[in-house]
């Protein structure tokens, strides 16, 4: 489209740092064609609003839901829409194993749709956040921007990829393909505006916890049973975006020093 | 310093932990720096690349055309769940696969078998209620290892090895040209005269003509299988006992032989060879030794469902015993799960620990206990009984053998203290040790309760907690728990139980289980459900024919046979020589030792084998300790001269072979298969050919895979059981027998009509079913029942209702055997080699040789001061190579080290090592663990391949080069040690055989 063709000639001409103006992913104007016209998998069903509850009590680390994702969504090598952490907690003999799976939390208030410069990601009216990768421009700043990292660059299109909550198979009708698959019963998919959802009473009935909750992204992916010891493993570790400023930062330290850079 | 840090950037822990999508952050400045630069045009713009839905599901569920769901079973690992594979009908190709939810395998609670297939979809669409009641899983495995079936590696034609056996050169061979080489044999490979099938195959020579007790020559064919995929029954009743060959061994040896062994002790059941399972979905307290659901266990979901399931919503509380901390274990369920780290190879230890603290506090259920016989059972409303009353002979004469009136053993009744027949006794006298008049006769008779009192008394518990590494308390406190549930404790072990003493720390493991009575419980302990019939059912008997041969002589891997009953001990005897030692160990309860096949053929002792067929038996990767013994396999003259293979993939073991024959893989194949144990309900799953086998032809077009190969092969050998009328039908009718289908199509046939038959598909749920291409074969086969065959298919065989698996309480498919505290048959034989005599009881041995030596004062703390063990891993099996998938998700295997233990050898996190036993060495990166016992060298099992793409192979002259990537990872196996006072064998347990490959006595090496 010569839009697009437009769009991406500017980049690369011109020096120009965009910023990350809007705060709120419904402020964005609808550029998007699909998504002015009202194409369904663009928009979703605005009755609903679809969440993932992730019962840790029944998470056994079995890679179930990575794998069923890899196959259904077909991501590349070495990449993951959904993968489950594993690890252990404490030392010898006094050692717990924790269990968390991971995916786009699916947010209300995400940081990565204002990042995108040419709103090729948004969130659709049923709450699902997709990338319209015809409009993608494989800037990387969405993925930067994203304080859970699960966003990635997509090694066979080149453009962001993330879990789109299987919208290919919500919208026909069918559960996502990990929640489908999951072996322990801990991953559960549906509309918390249906009162009667198990999503909903799961959510009624537990306590929950989000990740990282003072990023005020307002996480739509909800822990039951979320060990205070788990999530501060999990946000102890540094964001690749960390690391990256920081190895940046001391690269940029040493060159302004002259000394030699190494291949 | 400063390529360290770029180093970091992208090969760090932290940032995979941060990612995980693998490739970190410069990936993404590698494409953002070129904004222009094309990838590929994803499908849709908002789908991307994701699978086109198998169907819709709005007001009710419509199937998409383009794609057929079919069912099958998964043998990604051995549990062989029911599947359901979705197909591509435009490309022919499986795309993926999840759950049936017909099958209690991958279901919990599964659905009613006569719901429909329409309504099977629609209660898991995304608005179903029902959807998280019915869902219908795969594992990580079960989702990926489809893709083996596309592996660019695999045999797809038969091949015949150019140069000598082992140099992985290969030529495509005609199948017909095969076949006439491996019947009529001659210089087929220029080394000299090769000895074919036909010229084997008679059943009046014997195979040792010194010795003719040991059968006929045709015992010189060896058939090696692996876990049974449903297609066992077949290849062993059409084939090897139409050959007329003793020798069919399974995988068991190098599997779970221990564990199999001692439970069948347990429940004094040598014919069947039974194995109980925990009733997860009701237990209260699991005491699991080494396996672990969740982490590995069979069936692997149901079990890591239900302990999911178990922990969240009901009482369960799992205590995994086991070097390594498991994924049975989790934060989240708090006090729901305990680990108890072990000295790997103390579980023995721990296990009689426990048995002495349950004794001596008096902790255990005397009532159940007290129970002597079937009568007492029933007359207490129990659900099993023991032999723990029974009274053992002490006197020289009958040493050993219960006191018996008749053939009914005699109790002493707690009543008033009188001998009667158990029969005749509610409760009888646990502890004994008495001198009876029996007749003119005194008789001293200890009872089994007051022999297994002893044993367990006989070493202090400080021995115990030094030789488990579990202190004594944690012995007491878990005994303790371990009582107070009633009959919902339950116990578990497998292959953490596979070393030298492997045999006993089961059958002590098992008595635990009697100590509290939860034999054929709710939450305790289960035989499994039963099957519908299939093999020899309403219609058919297909394992019956004309023919068929009645098996004669000793096996070579000299199980079934008591070396007191041989020749060579006879004739020591008669020349009033010490019998003992015998020239090598005999197995006389133990049903297959796959592992000293070839060791004893290459002795000739008991003799030597002509001919080796394996089918998908990979035992070179799988048996600890090969790398000696694959010497006797690459020379002709040496163990075996004709060695073919039937495998889809050129492995470690395949690529020894004179011929290759392609089989089917996975969803190609057929099959009917009932799980091993964990399950309380009839359960038959059955498999057929979901998409057309990729592998080259017979000429009646009939894809070459094990069973059309023996059938042409059968033919050719003119063996009973093949071609015209060799298919007996109850009704006296004959049915031939040429193709596979013409068996298992008939099996699924006597499935649908078991007990009350199944009703009529119809015509919508063919469809549905995918179907169609079957009705022709169908209606030609099954006649008038073609519709009720087709409904078992359907739905991927047939599964009684969940209902049906209790009653009151109790299990409805019970255990009917008595359970044995003291076993006889153990307690009155003798090491073929030391001749001591067998504690008929559980009792503490440590790691011994054959010779009695023990493994600790051969292979000191000093020289080897840490022992070496594999764990099953959740995501990888034994044969992944070749599922790029499978490879994706977990590429590599590390030497697991607790960073105590490296801190005191000075080793690193990420460093490579090399580790080091008496008789191997491996070499691997070091990942440090906290959940990992101190002095343990933890290495999950599967990769380390040395074949299945690994490796270098050339055909027709063509060299395809070996993928690093399958190299990839650390091959415990390459440890394992022989037993140097046997002549040729790998180390093993000492009474039952199984192959030694935990608890290796090892070291570590900075390289």
């Amino acid at each position: 489209m010569p839009e697009n063709n437009s769009r991406r000639n500017f980049f690369k001409t011109s020096a120009i740092a965009v910023t990350a103006g809007a705060t709120s992913a419904n402020a964005d104007s609808l550029k998007n064609p699909g998504r002015e016209a009202g194409t369904f998998r663009y928009v979703g069903d605005k009755t609903k609003h679809y969440v993932m509850v992730v019962d840790l009590r029944k998470c056994v680390g079995c890679q179930a839901c990575s794998a069923a994702c890899k196959v259904e969504n077909s991501a590349p090598k070495h990449q993951y829409r959904t993968f489950v952490s594993e690890f252990e907690i404490g030392s010898f003999p006094d050692v717990k194993k924790g269990f968390l799976p991971q995916l786009c939390n699916h947010c209300e208030s995400p940081l990565c749709i204002p990042a995108c410069p040419v709103d090729a990601t948004f969130k659709r009216d049923d709450g699902i956040v997709v990338v319209d990768n015809t409009m993608c421009i494989s800037c990387g700043y969405c993925v930067d921007a994203c304080p859970y990292d699960r966003r990635f660059m997509n090694s066979d299109t080149k453009v962001a990829d993330k879990c789109t909550l299987c919208a290919h198979r919500v919208d026909e009708g069918l559960l996502p393909a990990c929640v489908e698959t999951c072996v322990g019963g801990a991953r559960v998919f549906g509309d918390i505006n249906d009162k009667n959802s198990h999503v909903s009473k799961l959510l009624a009935s537990l306590p929950q916890n989000v990740l990282k909750p003072y990023v005020g992204t307002n996480p739509q992916t909800f822990y039951i049973s979320l060990d205070n010891r788990v999530e501060k493993i999990y946000d102890e570790t540094p964001s690749i975006n960390e690391v990256l400023r920081n190895e940046l930062k001391s690269i940029n330290q040493d060159q302004s020093k002259g000394v030699n850079n190494e291949k | 310093m400063k390529s360290n840090r770029r180093n970091f950037l992208i090969g760090t822990s932290a940032v995979a932990a941060a990612s995980l999508t693998g490739c970190g952050y410069n990936k993404t400045l590698k494409i953002a720096s070129t904004i222009n630069s094309k990838g590929a045009v994803a499908k849709d713009s908002i789908y991307g690349d994701s699978l086109e839905t198998e169907g819709k599901m709005f007001n009710s569920y419509e199937k998409d055309e383009d794609f057929s769901i079919r069912g099958s079973v998964c043998n990604g690992c051995t549990s062989n769940c029911g599947v359901r594979v979705k197909i591509d009908n435009r490309t022919e190709k499986v795309v993926k696969v999840t759950g049936n939810p017909y099958n209690p395998l991958s279901t919990d609670p599964w659905l009613p078998y006569e719901t429909s297939l329409q309504k099977s979809f629609e209660l898991l669409g995304k608005d179903s209620a029902d959807n998280i009641k019915y869902r219908s899983t795969a594992c990580a495995r079960g989702n990926i290892v489809f893709d083996k079936i596309n592996d660019p590696l695999r045999v797809l034609k038969p091949l015949k090895r150019v140069g000598k056996r082992g140099e992985n050169k290969w030529e495509e061979i005609d199948i017909e040209q095969l076949l006439e080489e491996i019947v009529k044999g001659g210089n087929l490979f220029e080394e000299g005269d090769v000895e074919g099938l036909a010229s084997i195959r008679n059943l009046e020579d014997p195979v040792n003509p010194n010795n003719p007790e040991m059968g006929p020559k045709a015992n010189g064919l060896c058939v090696l299988g692996t876990g049974d995929d449903g297609r066992k029954a077949y290849m062993v009743h059409r084939f090897v006992k139409s050959f007329g060959t003793k020798n069919y061994m399974g995988h068991t040896s190098i599997c779970g032989l221990s564990m199999r062994a001692g439970e069948a002790v347990y429940l004094n059941n040598f014919k069947k060879y039974p194995h109980l399972k925990p009733d997860f979905e009701h237990c209260e307290y699991l005491l699991t030794f080494g396996t672990a659901p969740a982490q590995a266990g069979n069936p692997f979901k149901r079990q890591a469902k239900l302990l999911a399931e178990a922990r969240t919503e009901r009482k369960l509380k799992c205590v995994t015993v086991s070097p390594m901390l498991t994924n049975a274990d989790s934060i989240a369920v708090g006090d729901k799960s305990e680990w108890i780290p072990i000295k790997p190879g103390g579980d023995l230890a721990f296990a009689m620990g426990l048995l002495r603290v349950i004794i001596e506090e008096n902790l255990f259920n005397k009532s159940y206990l007290a129970l002597p016989s079937k009568e007492a059972q029933k007359a207490a409303k129990d659900a099993s009984f023991s032999n723990a009353s029974h009274l053992v002979i002490q006197d020289k004469v009958n040493n050993g053998k219960f006191l018996l009136q008749g053939k009914e053993p005699l109790v002493v009744d707690s009543k008033d203290g009188t001998l009667k027949l158990a029969s005749k006794v509610n409760q009888a006298e646990l502890f004994v040790d008495k001198t009876f008049k029996i007749g003119k006769t005194d008789v001293h008779v200890k009872s089994s309760m007051s022999i297994l009192k002893e044993a367990s008394l006989s070493e202090t518990l400080d021995t115990y907690a030094q030789d488990s590494g579990i202190s004594k308390e944690k012995i007491i406190a878990t005994a303790r728990e371990f009582v107070s549930h009633g009959r919902k404790s339950s116990i578990d072990c497998h292959g953490g139980t596979m070393h030298t003493t492997g045999f006993y720390t089961t059958y002590a493991i098992m008595m635990l289980g009697a100590m509290v009575g939860n034999l054929n419980y709710q939450g305790g302990m289960s035989a499994g459900g039963g099957r519908f019939k299939d093999f020899k059912g309403k219609r058919y008997n297909l394992l019956g024919y004309g023919g068929k041969v009645k098996v004669k002589g000793y096996r070579v891997d000299k199980t079934r046979t008591a070396y007191e009953k041989t020749t060579e001990f006879k004739t020591k005897k008669a020349r009033g020589e010490n019998p003992y030692p015998a020239k090598d160990t005999w197995y006389p309860f133990v049903n297959a030792i796959e592992s000293d096949v070839l060791t004893n053929s290459s002795q000739a002792y008991p003799y030597k084998i002509k001919a080796l067929l394996s089918w998908n038996a990979n035992f070179i990767y799988g048996q600890s300790g090969t790398q000696h013994i694959e010497k006797v396999l690459k020379d002709p003259k040496d163990a075996v001269g004709l060695f073919i293979a039937i495998d889809p993939f050129i492995n470690e073991t395949s690529k020894y072979a004179d011929y290759i024959i392609p089989d089917s893989v996975i969803y190609e194949t057929w099959g009917v298969i009932a799980p091993w144990a964990g399950y309380q309900t009839k359960t038959n799953t059955i498999r057929f050919p979901t998409i057309a086998p990729k592998q080259a032809k017979f000429k009646n077009n009939e894809p070459i895979c094990m069973d059309s190969f023996v059938i042409e092969l059968g033919k050719r050998l003119n063996l009973p059981g093949f071609g015209k009328n060799a298919i007996k039908g109850n009704d006296g009718k004959k049915y031939a027998f040429d193709k596979p289908s013409d068996f298992y199509i008939r099996a699924f046939e006597n499935i649908a009509l078991d007990g009350k038959p199944v009703p009529d598909i119809d015509d919508k749920e063919i469809t549905l079913a995918g179907l169609e291409p079957y009705v022709s074969t169908l209606k030609e086969i099954c006649g008038k029942n073609w519709k009720k065959t087709a409904y078992v298919m359907a739905r991927g065989g047939r599964f009684e209702a969940k209902e049906d698996g209790y009653k009151n309480g109790k299990l409805a498919h019970p255990y009917k055997g008595m359970v044995s505290i003291y076993n006889q048959i153990l307690g009155t034989r003798r090491h073929a080699i030391t001749a001591e005599k067998f504690s008929g009881v559980p009792k503490y041995y440590p790691s011994r040789f054959n010779d009695g030596k023990l493994l600790r004062d051969v292979y000191t703390i000093k020289e080897y001061p840490f022992d070496a063990f594999s764990y099953k891993s959740n995501v990888l099996n034994q044969s992944c190579a070749s599922s790029p998938g499978i490879l994706d998700i977990r590429y590599t295997t590390y030497i697991d080290l607790n960073p105590q233990t490296a801190s005191e050898i000075n080793v690193k996190d990420g460093e490579i090592v090399n580790v080091i036993s008496a008789d191997g060495k491996i070499k691997g990166m070091v990942r440090f663990r906290n959940g990992l016992y101190p002095g343990s060298i933890g290495i999950e099992h599967g990769l380390g391949r040395d074949g299945e793409g690994a490796v270098d192979v050339t055909i027709n002259g063509k060299v395809t080069k070996g993928l690093v990537a399958r190299k990839s990872g650390v091959n415990i196996n390459k440890l394992g040690l022989l037993d140097k006072s046997r002549r040729l064998a790998t180390l093993s347990d000492f009474v039952v055989g199984s192959n030694a490959r935990q608890a290796i006595p090892v070291r570590v090496e900075k390289i």
